[in-house]
């Protein structure tokens, strides 16, 4: 019976994980190959260097600079998606009139494609000239225009990018929360409402928020992941013919300028991409460890 | 007085919930603006809200422009869209079954690595995946396009969530018809199944439509261009060509917009019952 | 995906787009017979030049050859598609870049350009050469130069500035609340100027036996000075299109603009005589005036399945048929050829700012040097980029440039 189930299993699961291994796995383990020999412009190398390929990234300013700043943007940018997007979840969820509509708005952002957002962004909304939307309506209350994503000092680019990607990301998570709040039963919050908790701040701490709790970690992981790997929005957004500015750039796009892209140090860059792996897991790891994997809502 | 106070706060829910909405839709509006502007009234340093003369000349000269083939790319996509969707819907809906349903010693570890492979940047492994894409010889087909596309973990995650959630009860009764794991499958699961399918077979055409390097590179030809890559090229070395690169833009997510608002509801409904979301 | 659904999207007809361009370089030009070569462009912004590469592909006889017009990061698709034996036979490339020819992954064209060597520009063939091997055919030059609108100029009572703190004065004075001073990119310079300000303060980038050329105050003095234009707001920053492109210029949101050659026909077009073209203006008492060339090379792949056939062609294409070089540079866009002896036939650059820009590339031309690698320019870039626009310390960002710099020239050095 046991034999019959694992055949039955790799039948269902064999197609999808053979592929995986295929085109992910094989790519995956070719990539930390190289991570250790000294591969410029071959995928199939013969001079083994050990760990100098790690030294030399650890040693790059231009890349702990950006890793250290997407820690910082990490730790902004997570909290802050998740906010808005519970918040709005929260808010559709409870209005009464056009639920569909206001749940259409927020999501259809989701449609759009790194390069169409970023090309509104870039040349309409928060371009530096006259003419962009931003500096009309600053010029309406006589402010002269700013140069969104040219000047470093203020930092004007960081409302650009933050902006582009809420509007681009919050729909998806907030339909995650929207699903997670249908699933609580509502007795919970009749009981409540026996007990005396008057509805508000109370009932959002002890009853949606704790039976939200699965789908929450599972949208912290993906923000986090999704933070770290940025790399579409910010290219779109800030790269011109001849580069990206050294502000704001995520490791991913430091090292496509220096290692993958043109320049092919694929040792390099994947000792780089193997260390950014790296850091990933450590703090999903240590997310997870802390939100605990007491799971409540839909665990089935 | 209490009634009054939730009144209040109801009114100005309401209001906060309108001006986050036209918030959100004023990047469409540009989109659209922009699209139907000449290259003048785009770059006119008075605002208009929209231009004296709408130009929806633009959208022909953009079907009709000899040097991108843009109706062309639009069908490339829609195939490569669907025939990415159906593949992973299949193989992926199969393995997330499988992990949830079907007893195996090891299933835990192989749904683990399937998870892990979340963590790794695409940019690590896109070198080596093209070399080897093009070593079996798929440079600009289908097939190079489509198949190393169709594994993505995050889909066999929610259906394994799906599945899990799924009412046991109707499985055993087929499993007291005889019916084998195959068959349950086929016959009493998937048609039960259908919001987690249409949820996650919206997010992979959304991904596939959206795509921009693989069919760069894999599609070499200029007959398989894919929207995404003949909206690339309205930005040249040179020059940028604003309006067409606009009404283009407005184009290309209009067939995104339709298969959004047809299936949004049941993506609520597929995320409601899999638990992740 | 089952057989299934391929059927049933074939049936539709959608599917024969795709179906058909499988693993086929065919389908256009190649008006010959013998073998097959797939010949790769990058995509030029003017009109008709696709038209023009696909009627000389059908005009060579001895081949096949089949033309792919890649749209996006060209020098990407080309690094990651030579990895491969699905890669072009012929490639254009503004490189190749070092690591592709020490690499092997380029074909050694030396014998190509016998006896014609010395008609090419050295400026642009030298950059395509390497331990005394000439790696890519250049096809065009390209140049980067100073626009300026007269009428602005005479407004403002402003001359055609001459020196680096001339620029920093007429783009303070010919700003107001409407235009810009000047247009550097709306990187404030960093990537479009590159290299240019050491030139025209008499400095290098790699000295000719492969050091650092800007080890030393003048370098940290001439880029200092560019602070002043970004700390003045004299810069136009955050344009809709880039320093590449002459929108902003033309539509008068700037006075002067450093932009490419290839601007000049749409600026005479909307402007008529109302501009002027400059190099970079010199800076201390060393300084020259200075101008970027560069130039798209056709090379051939050593992975080639043809490459006899492949250098036969690239010598009928850019070596031998004049007729097509002067097409390809004049007809469509505006570049400078590649041969000397053409340029000095060509009437569209005798006269008005077209000959001063065959002047300034003449006297005061550079190209970025082969050894520049992208390491070498991602971090000269970066800290070019801090002084502008941050204000940093000139000295300071230079002394990492340069240790980074050197180490990266004695990895070249070491292992050739």
């Amino acid at each position: 019976m046991r034999r019959r189930g694992a055949l039955w299993f790799w039948v269902f699961v064999g197609p999808f994980a053979l592929g995986l291994a295929l085109f992910t796995y094989v790519p995956l383990l070719w990539s930390v190959a190289l991570s250790f020999f000294d591969a410029r412009n071959t995928v199939t190398p013969t001079d083994f260097v050990g760990p100098a390929n790690y030294t030399a990234v650890l040693g790059d300013d231009g890349f702990t600079d950006s890793l250290r700043t997407f820690l910082v943007f990490t730790a902004f940018i997570v909290p802050v998606t998740y906010v808005f997007s519970l918040s709005l979840a929260l808010m559709v969820n409870r209005v009464r009139r056009a639920r569909a509509f206001f749940r259409s708005v927020f999501f259809l952002p989701a449609a759009c494609s790194y390069v169409v957002a970023a090309l509104i962004w870039k040349m309409s909304l928060f371009s530096g000239v006259r003419f962009g939307l931003a500096n009309t309506v600053l010029g309406w209350f006589g402010e002269d225009p700013v140069a969104w994503l040219a000047t470093p000092d203020p930092p004007w680019y960081w409302l650009v990018i933050v902006t582009v990607r809420l509007w681009l990301q919050t729909g998806f998570y907030m339909i995650l929360f929207l699903a997670g709040l249908q699933r609580i039963d509502p007795v919970l919050y009749e009981a409540a409402a026996v007990d005396g908790a008057r509805p508000g701040w109370t009932v959002l701490r002890h009853i949606t928020l704790p039976q939200l709790r699965a789908t929450s970690v599972a949208v912290l992981l993906l923000l986090v992941v999704g933070a770290f790997q940025a790399f579409d929005e910010f290219y779109n957004l800030l790269s011109d013919a001849r580069g990206y500015p050294p502000y704001a750039r995520p490791p991913l796009v430091y090292l496509y300028y220096t290692a993958l892209g043109q320049g092919q140090n694929l040792g390099f860059g994947s000792a780089g991409a193997v260390i950014l792996a790296l850091v990933v897991a450590v703090v999903t790891a240590g997310q997870a460890r802390w939100l605990k994997p007491g799971r409540t809502d839909g665990d089935g | 007085m209490d009634d009054a106070l939730v009144r209040a706060g109801r009114a100005l829910r309401l209001v906060l919930l309108i001006s986050l909405a036209l918030l959100f839709l004023i990047p469409f509006y540009l989109l659209v603006r922009n699209g139907l502007s000449s290259e003048r009234d785009i770059t006119s340093p008075e605002w208009t809200f929209f231009p004296a003369v709408l130009r929806w000349g633009n959208v022909r000269e953009l079907f009709d422009d000899p040097s991108v083939p843009f109706a062309r790319s639009l069908l490339n996509s829609a195939l490569i869209a669907v025939a990415t969707t159906l593949g992973t819907l299949v193989l992926a809906s199969l393995a997330g079954y499988g992990l949830a349903r079907i007893p195996y010693r090891h299933a835990n570890k192989v749904f683990h690595g399937i998870l892990g492979t979340l963590l790794v940047p695409a940019a690590v492994t896109f070198v080596p995946g093209f070399v080897l894409v093009s070593s079996l010889g798929w440079v600009s087909t289908l097939r190079g396009l489509v198949v190393p596309t169709l594994f993505p973990a995050f889909a066999c995650f929610v259906f394994r969530q799906y599945f899990l959630g799924f009412p046991r009860e109707l499985e055993d009764a087929a499993q007291v018809d005889g019916l084998g794991y195959w068959r349950t499958y086929w016959r009493v699961v998937v048609p039960n199944a259908r919001p987690v399918f249409a949820a996650v077979g919206t997010i992979v055409f959304l991904g596939a439509w959206n795509s921009f390097l693989w069919p760069l590179v894999i599609g070499q030809d200029r007959d398989a261009w894919t929207v995404q890559v003949a909206l690339s090229s309205f930005t040249t070395s040179q020059v940028v060509r604003l309006h067409e690169l606009f009404v283009a833009a407005a184009v290309s997510i209009l067939p995104l917009l339709l298969v959004f608002l047809c299936f949004q509801r049941w993506i609520v409904a597929g995320a409601e019952r899999s638990g992740i979301d | 995906m089952g057989s299934f659904s391929r059927r049933t999207l074939l049936a539709a007809g959608a599917g024969a787009g795709i179906l058909t361009a499988c693993g086929s370089n065919t389908g256009r030009g190649g008006g010959g017979s013998g073998p097959r070569l797939s010949h790769w462009y990058h995509q030029y912004g003017e009109a008709g030049t696709e038209q023009a590469v696909q009627r000389y592909a059908a005009a060579y006889q001895k081949a096949r050859v089949g033309i792919e017009w890649r749209p996006g990061n060209y020098d990407q698709q080309t690094a990651a598609a030579l990895l491969t034996d699905s890669g072009p036979d012929v490639f254009e490339a503004d490189g190749p870049t070092l690591d592709q020819i020490r690499g092997g992954q380029v074909l050694d064209l030396t014998e190509l350009v016998d006896g014609v060597k010395g008609d090419f520009r050295p400026a642009v063939l030298g950059p395509k050469t390497y331990e005394g091997k000439v790696w890519a055919i250049p096809q065009v030059v390209d140049m980067q130069l100073l626009y300026y609108r007269k009428s602005l100029l005479e407004d403002a009572g402003v001359e055609p500035p001459t020196t680096l703190d001339a620029l920093v004065d007429a783009a303070g004075k010919l700003t107001d609340d409407k235009v810009k001073g000047l247009f550097l990119g709306n990187d404030g310079g960093a990537g479009a100027l590159g290299g240019t300000p050491l030139y025209a303060a008499g400095l290098q980038l790699v000295t000719e036996d492969g050091g650092v050329g800007f080890d030393g105050p003048a370098a940290a003095r001439t880029l200092g000075k560019l602070h002043r234009l970004h700390a003045d707001r004299s810069l136009l920053l955050g344009a809709p299109t880039d320093w590449s492109d002459p929108a902003a210029f033309v539509q008068g949101l700037t006075a002067m603009q450093w932009s490419g050659l290839w601007a000049l026909p749409q600026v005479r077009k909307e402007l008529g005589d109302d501009f002027g073209v400059l190099p970079f203006p010199e800076d201390g008492s060393d300084g020259r005036p200075a101008v970027l060339v560069g130039a798209y090379g056709a090379a051939v792949s050593a992975r080639s399945r043809n490459k006899e056939a492949a250098k036969e062609y690239v010598r009928w294409l850019w070596v031998e048929r004049i007729d097509y070089q002067r097409d390809f540079a004049l007809s469509y866009g505006f570049h400078i050829p590649a041969r000397i002896s053409l340029a000095a036939r060509a009437p569209e650059l005798e006269e008005g700012p077209a000959a001063d820009a065959v002047r300034f590339t003449a006297d005061h031309g550079h190209a970025q040097p082969l050894l520049w690698t992208p390491a070498c320019r991602t971090a000269y870039q970066d800290a070019l980029s801090r002084i502008i626009r941050s204000g940093a310390d000139p000295e300071s960002e230079l002394r990492a440039v340069v240790r980074k710099v050197s180490a990266e020239l004695d990895r070249v050095k070491k292992s050739s």
